[in-house]
C-alpha cells in the first residue's frame, strides 16, 4: 500500500472523528505527565531553596581552622555567593561588675545567602529584617544579654580587647537552630572587627563557616569538588541535613510529588489504553471490510502503524505543548498564592513525557491496532468474530511492566513503585476474580428484582469482559485518586501533630530550685500555664565498665566511643513521646543506681544494656548500671534528655531546673520583666523558629493540595474516557430499547443501574488497592504508622458509584433525546 | 474456473456440531454465469463466503481460476481477491467512515490504480448514484447503499464475481439496470458470475442454476 493511501487513510480516518478520539487521550495522557512532573518538579526546587533559610546557604564549608583563601576564590569563579561567618565562645563585659560568656558569632556582608536574620533595635521590640548585619564596630546582643550585662542602646562594650557599641537585639538568625542549646546567649557581630578582638588565634576553639549558594549544578560540581579536599575537623552541611524537622517534611513532601508524578504516568497509561482499545474494537469491522476487499495482513499494519506514529507524534509534541501550558497557566494563575517562588522546570519532565507517550503507544495502543492486521474478513459475515483475546495477556504483561520501569525511573524510588504496583496488582487480581464472581451473580440477584434491574445486570453479564476491564480501569482511577488524598490527609495531620498549635514556645534553662516558685508565681499571675519543671544537672561519662574513654579532641573518627556530657535529669517513669528498644523501665521504689540512655547517645560513649558508667557531676564521681536504651523523639517540641536516672539516684546532686512555656506574640514583654527579677536564667525563644516552620508546612501542605487536585482532575478525564469507551454498545442496545417500545424511565433507568452497580465495585476494589497500596507508603517511604482508613470503605464505593453512574448518563444523555431511527442510523 | 470438491462446513454451537454444508461438487467455467437459489438458512452466504477465501472449509477443495484456496494462506488469499475477486455482500457492509465515493475508490486504491477517483465516479453513475458522492452510508437508503455495494464490486472489474441478493432491495426498475451490469461486465470482460438470488427474472438470465437445499447443491 502506497504512501499516498497511508495519508488518505489518516485523512479519512481524522474527518471521521475515530483519531480525535485517541489523539485526544494521548495529549490528555502527555500534557498530565508533562503539567504534573515540571508542575512537581519546580516546587520541589522551590521547596528545597525555601530550606535553604534555615542553612542561612545552601551549602556550608564547615572548619575548625580558617579556611583556604582558594576555597572561596573557586567558589567565586563558579559563579557562587559567599559570606564567612565566624564563631566562637568569649566573654564579653560591659563593666567590671557585668560580664557573660556568650556566643559571639562575627558574619560577613550578604549574610545570611538564604532566609533572613531578624533584629530589633530594643530587646523584645518590633522585629525588622531588612537584611542589615552589625556594622563594624557595632554589636548586636540576644535579648537577655541586655539585662544580663546592664546595657542599653549605645552603650559599649569588650570582646576580647575590642570595644564595640550595642545597636540593636538579634531576634532570630536562619541558622540558629544547630546552635541552640550553645554555650551561651548570642552575641553578633561584624567579621571585619575580629582581628581586634585577638581572641580568634590558632587552637582556639573557633568554627569557621563558609556560606556558598547559588545555581543548583553549581553549588553541586562545587560540593563534588571539595569534598575530597576536606581535611580534619572540616565537613560540609547540605540543606537536607540543616533541620531535621524541616527535612523530614520536605522529605515526604517529595515523596508525595513523585508519587502523585507516578499516578500520572499511570493514568495517562490507562487513558491511552482505553481509547486505543475503544479505536480497535470499531476497526475491527473496518479492517474486516478491508481485507474481504483484497487488503493483506502487512498493509493493514502499515496502515495502522503509519497513523499510529503520526498520531503519536503529533499528539505527544500537542501533549508538552498543552502541559508545559498547564503548568505554567496554573502557576501564573495562582500567582500569589503559591506557597513560594517556582523554580525552573528544566527538560526532564518533557523527556518523561516523550518517553511516556513511546511507551504507551508502544505496548498499549499498538498491540490492539497490530492485531487489527490478524482480523478474519470472516467478520464480515459474522458479527460475533472478534480478535483473539487470548493473545493480549502477553501485551499487558509487557506493558505493566514498562509502567512500573517508567514509574521506577521517574520516582527513583522503588518503595514508591512498590507501594503504587502492589495496590494497582490488588486492583487487577481482585478485579478479574470478584467482578466475574459478581456479574455471574448479579444475574440470579437480578432474577428476583423488576425488570428495569433485569435488563440492567443482563447487559452489564453480556459484556463481561469489556465490563471487568472498564471497571478494574475505572477502579485503578479511583483508587490513585484514594490513595492520594489518604496519603495527603495523613501527612498533613503528621505534620501539624508535630507542631501542635499550642506547643511551648519558650524553654527557660537554669533555673535555680529556689527560684521555682518565685517563676511559677510570676507566670501564673500573667496568666501562662507552666509545664512540668524538670530537673536538670550537667554531668559527663568518662568510663564504661571501668575503662576511661577517650576526650573528644583525641578521637580521629566519628565512630570510636568517647566521652560525652549532657543535662542529666531524672524521671521514674518513661519521659512521655519517649520509645524503650531495649530493657525496662524501674518503679518508683526501686533503688539501685540505673540510668537510661538515648540510643545515638549509648552509642557515642559505647555502651548497652548491663553495662557500668562512671560519671561525674561538678567534682563527685558515681557509677550507674545501664537499665535501657531509649529513642527519643527529636522532633517534638518537648524538652528532652540523653541521660535519665531515677530521682533517687540525682536527687542529691545539686542541679538546676527547665520548663517551657508558651507566649502569645502580644505576650512577649514578659520576657523583659522575667530577666529582671530571674536574671541568671536562660530563655531560648523558638517562637520565630516554630512559627516559621509551621509557614514552610504549610506552603508544602498547599502546594500537596494543589498536586493532589490536578491528579484528581486527570483521574477524572480517566473516568470519563472510560465511560466513553463503552459507550458504542450501551448507546447501540439503548436504541433498541426504544425503538422497542422502552420508555424513557427504563430506559435511563437500566443505564443508571449499569454504571451505579459497575461504579460501586470499582469503588470497593479502589478502596481495597488503596488501602494496600498506603499501608506500603506509609511503612517504607514515609515513616508513618499505618491504621485503617474506615471513611474509605463507605466513602470510596459511595463515590465511585455515584460519579461514574453521573458521568454514564452523563455521557448517554443522547439516547433519550436522540429519535431512537437516528441512533440506529449511526451506530 | 471456479471448481468445487466434496465441501463440507461444520460449526460448532452450544447445541453441539452443526452441519451447514454437507458434501457440495460442482463447477462453473470460465467466462460462465451461475445462480444459486434456495431457502433461507440453506446455507448459500456460507457457501459464497467459503468460494472468496473469506472462510475456511471444514473439508473438501475450492479451486478459484486454478489455485486451491486450501494450499494458501490468509494473505495469500487477501492477493488473490485483490486481484481477481469481486464480491458483494448481503448485508453491503460500506465503511461508514468513508463517503460513497470512497467506498468505491477504496478496492481501487488498494490495487494500486490511479484513476481510482474516475473509475469509481463513472460506475457510481452505472447505478444512478452520481448525485450522492459525497454522502456518508448512514445516510443512504437500504437500497442505495447496496448500489455503493455493487458500484464497488463492479469497479474493480473482477474476473470472478460473487453477489448475495445483489438485487434484493431494489425495485423493478433499478434491480433490471443492475443486471444488464452485471450481464454486461460478464460479456466485455468475461467475468465469471456466481449469484445468490431470489429474483426469478435474474436466475433465468445465468447458464447455470443451482438450487440449495439444507446444505445440499443440485444443478436445477
Ligand atoms: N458460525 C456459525 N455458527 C452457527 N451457525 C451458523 C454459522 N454460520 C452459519 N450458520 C447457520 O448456517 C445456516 C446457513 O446460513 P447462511 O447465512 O449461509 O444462510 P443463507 O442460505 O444465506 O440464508 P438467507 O437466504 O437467509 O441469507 C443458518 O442457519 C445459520 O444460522
Ligand atoms: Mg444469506
Amino acid at each position: 500500500m502506497s504512501h499516498s493511501l497511508s495519508g488518505k487513510f489518516l485523512v479519512r480516518e481524522w474527518r471521521s472523528g475515530e483519531l480525535g478520539i485517541l489523539l485526544l487521550a494521548l495529549v490528555l495522557a502527555v500534557s498530565v505527565v508533562v503539567g504534573v512532573s515540571s508542575f512537581v518538579g519546580r516546587l520541589q526546587s522551590a521547596l528545597l531553596s525555601e530550606s535553604a533559610r534555615f542553612l542561612a546557604a545552601d551549602l556550608v564549608v564547615v572548619s575548625r581552622s580558617s579556611l583556604q583563601d582558594d576555597w572561596v576564590e573557586r567558589a567565586e569563579a563558579q559563579g557562587l555567593t559567599t559570606s564567612l561567618s565566624v564563631g566562637f565562645p568569649s566573654m564579653t563585659v560591659a563593666d567590671p561588675d557585668h560580664m557573660a560568656l556568650v556566643s559571639v558569632k562575627a558574619v560577613s556582608d550578604g549574610y545570611p545567602l538564604r532566609g533572613t536574620l531578624q533584629w530589633s533595635s530594643e530587646a523584645y521590640g518590633q522585629v525588622q529584617s531588612d537584611g542589615a548585619i552589625p556594622p563594624p564596630g557595632e554589636v548586636w546582643l540576644a535579648p537577655r544579654l541586655f539585662s544580663l550585662l546592664d546595657v542599653t542602646l549605645d552603650d559599649s562594650l569588650l570582646v576580647g580587647e575590642a570595644g564595640l557599641i550595642v545597636s540593636g537585639a538579634v531576634r532570630s538568625e536562619p541558622d540558629a537552630t544547630a546552635a541552640v542549646f550553645g554555650f551561651g546567649p548570642r552575641l553578633l557581630m561584624n567579621t571585619q572587627d575580629i582581628p581586634d578582638t585577638g581572641v580568634v588565634q590558632p587552637g582556639s576553639r573557633v568554627e569557621y563557616r563558609l556560606l556558598v549558594s547559588g545555581p543548583p549544578e553549581a553549588v553541586t560540581a562545587y560540593e563534588e569538588w571539595l569534598t575530597p579536599l576536606l581535611g580534619q575537623g572540616q565537613r560540609l552541611d547540605t540543606i537536607e541535613g540543616a533541620q531535621p524537622r524541616i527535612g523530614n517534611t520536605l522529605d515526604r513532601a517529595q515523596g508525595f510529588l513523585l508519587l502523585a508524578g507516578s499516578l500520572a504516568v499511570v493514568l495517562a497509561a490507562a487513558a491511552i489504553t482505553l481509547a486505543s482499545r475503544r479505536f480497535g474494537e470499531r476497526h475491527t469491522q473496518y479492517v474486516a471490510i478491508l481485507k474481504s476487499l483484497g487488503a493483506q495482513s502487512a498493509q493493514i499494519s502499515r496502515l495502522y502503524g503509519v497513523s499510529l506514529a503520526t498520531l503519536g507524534a503529533g499528539g505527544t509534541l500537542m501533549g508538552c505543548v498543552v502541559g508545559w501550558g498547564l503548568q505554567e497557566g496554573f502557576i501564573r494563575a495562582l500567582g500569589d498564592l503559591l506557597p513560594v517562588t517556582p523554580g525552573p522546570a528544566g527538560w526532564e519532565p518533557i523527556v518523561i513525557g516523550v518517553v511516556t507517550a513511546a511507551v504507551c503507544m508502544l505496548f498499549f495502543a499498538w498491540p490492539p491496532l497490530r492485531r487489527l492486521g490478524q482480523a478474519s474478513p470472516l467478520s464480515v459475515l459474522r458479527a460475533d468474530i472478534g480478535i483473539e483475546e487470548s493473545q493480549r495477556a502477553g501485551d499487558y504483561v509487557i506493558g505493566a511492566a514498562s509502567i512500573v520501569g517508567l514509574m521506577w525511573w521517574y520516582s527513583g524510588s522503588a518503595a514508591v513503585t512498590f507501594a503504587v504496583v502492589s495496590g494497582l496488582s490488588v486492583v487487577v487480581g481482585l478485579g478479574f476474580f470478584v467482578a466475574r464472581a459478581l456479574l455471574s451473580g448479579g444475574r440470579r440477584a437480578g432474577g428476583f428484582a423488576g425488570s428495569i434491574w433485569r435488563v440492567a445486570l443482563a447487559g452489564l453479564q453480556r459484556r463481561g469482559r469489556a465490563n471487568a476491564l472498564q471497571m478494574v480501569i475505572f477502579a485503578m482511577a479511583i483508587m490513585l485518586m484514594l490513595l492520594l488524598s489518604v496519603v495527603r490527609s495523613s501527612l498533613i495531620g503528621q505534620w501539624q501533630a508535630q507542631l501542635p498549635a499550642d506547643a511551648p514556645n519558650h524553654f527557660l534553662l537554669n533555673l535555680a530550685p529556689e527560684e521555682t516558685p518565685v517563676l511559677e508565681g510570676f507566670l501564673s499571675e500573667r496568666g501562662v500555664p507552666v509545664e512540668a519543671l524538670y530537673p536538670m544537672t550537667r554531668g559527663r561519662v568518662f568510663s564504661v565498665n571501668q575503662e576511661a574513654l577517650p576526650e573528644w579532641r583525641e578521637v580521629e573518627s566519628e565512630d570510636t566511643p568517647r566521652q560525652r556530657e549532657a543535662n542529666f535529669t531524672w524521671s521514674d517513669t518513661l519521659p512521655e513521646g519517649n520509645l524503650l528498644v531495649e530493657g525496662d523501665w524501674w518503679s518508683a521504689d526501686d533503688a539501685g543506681a540505673w540510668v537510661s540512655l538515648e540510643e545515638d547517645f549509648a552509642d557515642d560513649i559505647g555502651a548497652g544494656v548491663g553495662d557500668t558508667l562512671s560519671l561525674r557531676i561538678g567534682a563527685e564521681v558515681f557509677e550507674a548500671k545501664v537499665r535501657s536504651i531509649r529513642q527519643v523523639d527529636w522532633q517534638s517540641m518537648r524538652p528532652n534528655f540523653y541521660v535519665v536516672f531515677p530521682r533517687s539516684v540525682l536527687e542529691s546532686y545539686p542541679g538546676m531546673y527547665m520548663t517551657s512555656f508558651r507566649l502569645l506574640p502580644d505576650q512577649k514583654t514578659v520576657l523583659n520583666q522575667l530577666i529582671e527579677i530571674l536574671p541568671t536564667v536562660t530563655v531560648i525563644e523558638l517562637d520565630i523558629v516554630i512559627r516559621e516552620m509551621r509557614a514552610v508546612i504549610d506552603q508544602v501542605a498547599r502546594a500537596l493540595e494543589l498536586v493532589l487536585a490536578v491528579i484528581l482532575l486527570a483521574g477524572g478525564l480517566v473516568l470519563v474516557s472510560g465511560v466513553r469507551s463503552s459507550l458504542d454498545a450501551r448507546m447501540k442496545e439503548s436504541a433498541l430499547m426504544r425503538a422497542l417500545g422502552a420508555g424513557r424511565r427504563t430506559v435511563l433507568g437500566t443505564l443508571w443501574i449499569e454504571f451505579l452497580v459497575l461504579g460501586a465495585m470499582a469503588g470497593i476494589l479502589a478502596t481495597a488497592g488503596a488501602e494496600v497500596a498506603a499501608w506500603a507508603l506509609q511503612r517504607q517511604v514515609f515513616n508513618l504508622n499505618w491504621a485503617p482508613t474506615f471513611t474509605l470503605w463507605w466513602l470510596g464505593p459511595l463515590l465511585g458509584a455515584v460519579f461514574v453512574a453521573t458521568l454514564g448518563l452523563w455521557s448517554c444523555r443522547r439516547v433519550v433525546s436522540t429519535p431512537p431511527v437516528v441512533l440506529l442510523r449511526e451506530v | 474456473m471456479i471448481k468445487v470438491s466434496q465441501l463440507l462446513k461444520t460449526v460448532s454451537t452450544a447445541d453441539g456440531e452443526l452441519e451447514i454444508l454437507r458434501g457440495i461438487d460442482f463447477e462453473v467455467p470460465s467466462g460462465a454465469s451461475a445462480a444459486i437459489v434456495g431457502a433461507s438458512g440453506s446455507g448459500k452466504s456460507t457457501l459464497l463466503g467459503l468460494l472468496a477465501g473469506m472462510d475456511v472449509a471444514s473439508s473438501g477443495k475450492i479451486w478459484l481460476d486454478g489455485e486451491c484456496l486450501s494450499d494458501l494462506d490468509e494473505d495469500q488469499r487477501a492477493r488473490l481477491r485483490a486481484e481477481k475477486v469481486g464480491f458483494v455482500f448481503q448485508s453491503f457492509q460500506l465503511l461508514p467512515a468513508l463517503t460513497t465515493l470512497e467506498n468505491v475508490m477504496l478496492p481501487l486504491e488498494l490495487a494500486g490504480m490511479s484513476d481510482a477517483a474516475a473509475t469509481a465516479e463513472r460506475f457510481l453513475g452505472e447505478v444512478g448514484l452520481e448525485n450522492r458522492l459525497n454522502h456518508y452510508p448512514t445516510t443512504l437508503s437500504g437500497g442505495e447503499q447496496q448500489r455503493v455495494a455493487i458500484a464497488r464490486a463492479f469497479a474493480r472489474q473482477p474476473r470472478i464475481l460473487f453477489a448475495d441478493e445483489p438485487t434484493g432491495n431494489l425495485d423493478t426498475r433499478t434491480g433490471e439496470r443492475v443486471i444488464e451490469l452485471l450481464f454486461e461486465l460478464n460479456d466485455r470482460i468475461e467475468t465469471t458470475l456466481v449469484l445468490v438470488t431470489h429474483d426469478q427474472r435474474l436466475a433465468e438470465r445465468c447458464q447455470h442454476c443451482f438450487n440449495m437445499s439444507a446444505g445440499e447443491l443440485r444443478e436445477a
